[in-house]
């Protein structure tokens, strides 16, 4: 009851942010799907009217099969964007409105209040580019409609991406419940989320990025809760 | 006596090497209302967000209905109110939302009809936004949030800072409706001397982070006075009296502001400083409260330098 | 009773403390005659919320009248105005008056009267409360 209202109240000042990252990713694929352009330089609505009675799906195997390359990329900037518009938000913003304050005198724990803030993080990650990436990625695969299914790792790279949105999160999260000046340790909350984030896109093997997602994470996790919990307000 | 439903031990909170508050100790007992009194800066907002677990005490510590300040469960915190400093309220909701957030946390106690009544009285409606209410309504919604789960313990920030005359009117109705409710405690911070006299019972004065008085205010009031002593020819040098805040003095008069010195002293005193002519003059609390934290005049800050020759 | 308190003015601010405002306007009151025998003070918290002020300040003013001799408290039905014949004005009581006057009489004499102005006022302001003050002597006598 009490955590419920907590991440309502989290949940609805994320809805701008999250609506605008889900609308824009959802923008952009369907741009893309829609109006892929192939190599050819044919587009989906000429492909589609061009066939020939008869002709099959199968002549333009040769189009492009990464339909998702350009929502990708976008992802990897919208993901991240939104873990440090999300962070600002939940952590940063209520320094200035001075709410903290009114918020911490709840009749719950305080890691019950950052449990929340972090619940409607994902939350608010999954519910806007988390659904729209797999939609797209379950409607590029859709039988009959491209000439070749997207590959399952278009999928989990956004996904990935999307991991990186929360790193970012917790990095901001982490500077703005630092109490350091800038120039000291203040930043460091950000800089480690980006350094991470760069480190872990250049790592290839599944093993070896699975941990160092995990580690990053968890260290990550650590430092903020420990940080939320020794905080004064 | 009474339980202690607030208690504060050596209560320090130092920043950096300046000490915003230097070992308060404070037992309030259930009950009364308190007035929290210090100018600007001497530690008052310290030592209540230290009392609500907001700040870590550097050394001492606090209590709140028999739990340690800096572990408050849940369960404490629900017999507690707490209005902060500035009303500060999640600005994007609406009265309606606010009310629904704020009784999430109090299931049990929430008493409804009183939030709507009050509402009602304060000529507001239940769809306004925070972010569109004026000041003076925003602390309005902020006294009615911490009233209507009818708290064993209010504590309030400064509650009716640069508030018009009559919404702090409405926050004084607001602690007396609650304290006439058996068992229930009061503690607030103010600059307003009058809205303290009239409420209060009890008073504590902290003056740059230092505990200055913590008695009845009726106490306070007898013990702060000022006595003019009028000579015949020359004023006495020096002052023998202890409890002697503050001295002036004129050519033929010497005003005295003492602290706790009974009428049989100053009339011992001055007749060995040769003179039976005495008499009290009558302060307000406000005057009071100037003469006991004001620093000790040394010179005017207004002065008029007459040209030197 | 609740009608009471309208004519109770408390002043925050003011050189003398509330529940001496109190003591002085219910004093008054009854002197006036605004305030009969057996007339019931409102609760201590009803007036309290009334005129927004502690309730322990109405407690304390009603302790002092009690003292006084001007109102009795019975337990558990409230304070009534008790009967003149049962008041008794100790010595203390009057010394204090006494001083008081003093203060007028100073204010007086600076101001120049000489003792029959001061005394034709005296007699003017007594005037307000004669239905008090001869019903009194008639009692007492």
């Amino acid at each position: 009851m009490r955590f419920v209202a907590l991440l309502r109240k989290e949940l609805r000042e994320s809805l701008p942010w999250l609506l605008l990252a889900g609308l824009l990713l959802l923008a952009v694929g369907t741009l893309a799907l829609r109006a892929h352009v192939p190599n050819t330089g044919v587009r989906y609505w000429q492909y589609r009217r061009g066939m020939a009675p008869g002709e099959t799906i199968d002549t333009w195997r040769l189009l492009s099969p990464a339909k998702l390359d350009l929502p990708a990329l976008w992802l990897s900037f919208i993901a991240p964007g939104l873990g440090l518009v999300l962070g600002v938000r939940h952590f940063w913003v209520p320094l200035f409105t001075r709410t903290w304050a009114f918020l911490l005198h709840r009749s719950v724990s305080r890691l019950t209040i950052l449990g929340a803030k972090l619940g409607a993080m994902v939350l608010a990650f999954v519910l806007s580019v988390g659904i729209i990436w797999t939609g797209l990625y379950w409607y590029a695969c859709r039988p009959g409609l491209f000439p070749i299914a997207e590959p399952v790792y278009v999928l989990v790279n956004g996904w990935f991406y999307i991991v990186m949105g929360m790193v970012v999160y917790l990095g901001t999260a982490l500077s703005a419940l630092s109490t350091t000046r800038w120039y000291t340790s203040r930043i460091f909350g950000l800089v480690f989320a980006l350094l991470a984030t760069l480190m872990l896109l250049s790592l290839w093997r599944p093993v070896w990025l699975l941990a160092m997602t995990a580690l990053v994470l968890a260290m990550l996790l650590a430092q903020t809760t420990s940080a939320f919990l020794s905080r004064e307000f | 006596m009474a339980e202690i439903v607030l208690e504060t031990k050596g209560l320090t909170k130092y920043y950096g090497a300046q000490p915003a508050l230097d070992h308060l100790d404070l037992r309030i007992p259930r009950g009364c209302i308190c007035g929290f009194l210090g100018r600007n800066g001497a530690g008052k907002t310290t030592a209540i967000k230290m009392m609500l677990g907001l700040l870590e005490p550097t050394a001492g510590s606090a209590s709140l209905l028999g739990c340690d300040s800096t572990d408050l469960t849940p369960a404490i915190r629900q017999r507690i109110g707490y209005v902060t400093e500035g009303h500060r309220l999640f600005r994007w909701m609406t009265i309606a939302r606010l009310e629904k957030f704020q009784q999430a946390f109090f299931p049990e106690q929430w008493d409804e009809k009183f939030f709507a009544d009050m509402i009602e009285y304060f000529e507001l409606s239940k769809k306004q936004k925070i972010k569109h209410l004026s000041n003076g309504q925003r602390a309005q919604v902020s006294l009615a949030l911490a009233l209507a789960p009818n708290p064993e313990l209010l504590i309030m920030d400064d509650p009716t800072l640069g508030l018009d005359a009559v919404i702090r009117r409405q926050f004084l109705e607001g602690m007396i409706e609650l304290i006439t409710r058996q068992g229930r405690t009061v503690l607030f911070s103010s600059h307003i001397l009058a809205d303290v006299e009239r409420v209060a019972d009890r008073i504590v004065v902290i003056d740059k982070g230092v505990l200055r008085a913590d008695c009845s205010l009726e106490q306070f009031r007898a013990s702060v006075r000022k006595v003019v002593l009028y000579f015949d020819d020359s004023v006495p040098a020096d002052v023998e009296l202890e409890g002697l805040l503050h001295c002036r003095r004129s050519e033929r008069q010497l005003e005295l502001t003492l602290v706790g010195v009974d009428e049989a002293e100053v009339a011992a005193w001055a007749k060995r400083a040769g003179t039976e002519r005495y008499d009290f003059v009558e302060m307000n609390l406000e005057d009071q409260f100037i003469e006991f934290t004001a620093p000790p005049h040394r010179r005017r800050l207004f002065q008029w330098e007459e040209a030197r020759p | 009773m609740g009608a009471m308190a309208l004519w109770m003015q408390i002043s925050s601010g003011s050189e003398t403390p509330i529940y001496l405002q109190l003591v002085e306007q219910i004093s008054s009151a009854i002197a006036k005659g605004e305030l009969r025998t057996g007339d019931k003070l409102p609760a201590v918290r009803v007036l309290a919320a009334e005129l927004v002020i502690n309730p322990n300040t109405v407690a304390r003013a009603y302790t002092i009248l009690e003292q006084s001799g001007l109102v009795t408290t019975k337990t558990g039905s409230g304070t009534y105005v008790s009967d003149p014949k049962l008041r008794h004005a100790d010595a203390a009581e009057i010394n204090l008056l006494a001083e008081r006057m003093d203060t007028l009489i100073t204010r007086a004499v600076n101001l120049g009267l000489d003792r029959g102005a001061l005394t034709a006022l005296f007699e003017k302001r007594l005037e307000r409360f004669a239905g008090r003050l001869d019903k009194g002597k008639a009692e007492n006598g």
